[in-house]
């Protein structure tokens, strides 16, 4: 019943954040029929999957402190987990995807138990080679696919079982459904006691094992929820998008992007990621096609993305978030 | 015994640190421990509470055997301690500090937060709260150190430096608060301090460590007259004046 009232309970925003998620939420239950094109309504597709990733990632990386740069890897054991057991078994979607999250779990206690011997840059750069080494398998793994990867088998008329639809608007729907779990989790799981130690072993790890914290234990429990957190995403992009390879769903570069849209709109904060994902979806996709595909100015989209990150964590660490928390106390 | 340590080294690869110490602590004492810079008082505490291994040597608390234990299990077995230096963050507020500690012995939010303010209450904090470290004058961030170990609920408290960079009124207030800790709380205080006016008056026993080694025990009036301590570390300015 705590836990519950807890994950419903904002009461400890300020009213401008409750009036603000609000009206947010009214906006995406009424967008796909505001008549937005197909282009719109997927990169607000794309925008709901990373705000949940980022959440994900905000645990360990926001609260925890740990640079975690290897999300991929669950992104893709998700994704594979929900696409093999289709093409193989014809197991529907409601089934795999948790069996997708339990075995993200299970890999996540397995990997970091030895990770978190290591700190700081240690840490991170071990975090992209275990991704890239479970790519690397994926790609020469013939029976998953290899480099080739999966390709769903569509059906000819809409399953809900198997997650299959005619129109956006029920996926549109799904991950935002997805999103909004997400969200009440994280409202939970930052006023949890895990929360409260992770934030300490963030400030002073030293002081946090001084007060009766087993920092790496909250570590790995942090690490292997926001695993889980990427493995619904992964899930999800498997039957979206019906066709993955070890490129798509498990390479350094989606690593990477959750990581920095978490950190561009504030980690450690309940609206960094979500801010975050606002900024640099839309940036990313449109920037990609209007001056990806332009002669001449194939990566200058790339540069912009980059510039301002670099702009951004100058100004403020703490990202977007830290700039407005900023503005708001000089106010106050 | 409440503490015992028994024979304890600690060597840093040719420095060593700590040469086969051994002291006793009984429950509701408090005691000093004194010495001159790199004498090895902060890696004493730290083999007893976890942050360094032992070479040789053990901990006992309580009658069970407590060497190489990590800080986190020394705590739950109820050693508490703060830090000479406190880090200054700005990421939680007072209260959040105190409730991790707190959150040591419950996983109730509701419980956690009673108990914080209630050692914020005890400790004259209350007014600070809401506030972050990085905000508050260094006394008040040396209370708040001792706030969140009190949180732990400790039955000994070992306290490194808590009375530095304090001017001689907050100084007089931190005395005041380790007195009623003591009395009130019934902990067991362990304190490395450099600030005579501190150990001194409280301390029921002292103990001296000199270069790593131990080089007196005794109650505070037998220490200022001995004469090995008076050379290594009070100074023949201080003893009289204690003597006068």
């Amino acid at each position: 019943m705590e836990t519950l009232r807890d994950a419903f309970d904002f009461s400890d925003f300020s009213k401008a954040e409750r009036i603000g998620l609000g009206l947010f939420t009214i906006f995406l239950l009424v967008f796909p029929w505001l008549g937005a094109g197909s282009f719109v309504k997927a990169v607000m597709i794309q925008f709901l999957l990373f705000s949940l990733f980022g959440m994900g990632w905000n645990t360990i990386g926001g609260y925890g402190g740990q640079v975690e740069l290897g999300k991929a890897q669950y992104v893709g054991i998700g994704a594979y987990t929900v696409a093999l057991m289709m093409v193989w078994w014809k197991i529907p979607f409601w089934v795999s995807m948790p069996v997708g999250v339990l075995i993200a779990i299970g890999y996540s206690f397995m990997i970091g138990y030895p990770l978190f011997r290591l700190k700081g840059h240690y840490f991170a750069i071990a975090t992209i080679c275990t991704s890239l080494v479970l790519q690397d398998i994926f790609i020469n793994w013939k029976l998953v696919g290899a480099a080739k990867g999966i390709e769903l088998p569509i059906h000819d008329h809409p399953d809900f079982l198997f997650m299959q639809f005619k129109s956006d608007v029920y996926y549109f729907y799904f991950i935002m459904a997805l999103f909004y779990a997400g969200l009440f989790y994280m409202n939970w799981f930052r006023k949890s006691k895990l929360g409260y130690q992770l934030r300490m072993i963030k400030e002073d790890e030293d002081a946090a094992e001084s007060l009766g914290i087993d920092a790496r234990w909250c570590k790995i429990k942090a690490y292997s929820i926001a695993s889980a957190f990427v493995a619904v995403g992964g899930g999800f992009m498997a039957v979206y998008n019906l066709y993955i390879d070890p490129y798509s769903v498990m390479d350094l570069d989606l690593s990477i992007k959750i990581a920095l849209m978490a950190m561009l709109g504030g980690a450690g904060s309940m609206w960094g990621p979500i801010i975050g994902a606002a900024f640099l979806i839309p940036l990313d996709r449109f920037l990609g096609s209007w001056l990806g595909g332009q002669k001449g100015l194939i990566g200058v989209d790339f540069m912009i993305y980059a510039a301002m990150i670099m702009v951004v964590s100058a100004y403020q660490p703490r990202g977007i978030w830290g700039i407005i928390e900023q503005f708001r106390r000089k106010g106050a | 015994m409440f503490l015992q340590v028994v024979d304890l080294v600690k060597d840093f690869g040719g420095v060593v640190a700590n040469n086969h110490i051994s002291f006793d602590i009984d429950q509701g004492e408090i005691i000093g421990l004194i010495g001159p810079n790199g004498a090895g008082k902060t890696t004493l505490f730290n083999c007893i509470v976890g942050y360094h291994k032992p070479d040789s040597g053990k901990v006992i608390f309580k009658g069970k055997e407590i060497t190489g234990f990590k800080p986190f299990m020394t705590n739950r077995e109820g050693i508490g301690r703060t830090f000479q230096i406190t880090k200054v963050t700005a990421g939680m507020t007072v209260l959040e500090n105190v409730m991790v500690g707190a959150f040591c012995r419950t996983d109730q939010r509701p419980i956690a937060k009673k108990e914080a303010l209630e050692v914020l209450g005890f400790l004259r904090l209350e007014n600070v709260k809401d506030y972050h470290l990085n905000e508050l004058p260094i006394a008040s961030q040396k209370k708040v150190g001792l706030a969140r170990a009190l949180a732990t609920k400790p039955e000994l408290l070992m306290l490194d430096e808590v009375a530095s960079g304090l001017n001689p009124k907050e100084t007089e207030e931190m005395v005041d608060v380790l007195k009623r800790i003591h009395q009130e709380k019934k902990i067991t205080l362990f304190l490395i301090e450099h600030v005579m006016e501190v150990v001194m008056p409280i301390s029921q026993r002292v103990i001296v460590l000199d270069s790593g080694e131990k080089i007196a025990a005794g109650l505070p009036e037998e220490i200022v007259k001995n004469e090995r301590v008076i050379k290594a570390y009070l100074g023949e300015k201080y003893a009289k004046g204690f003597r006068d």
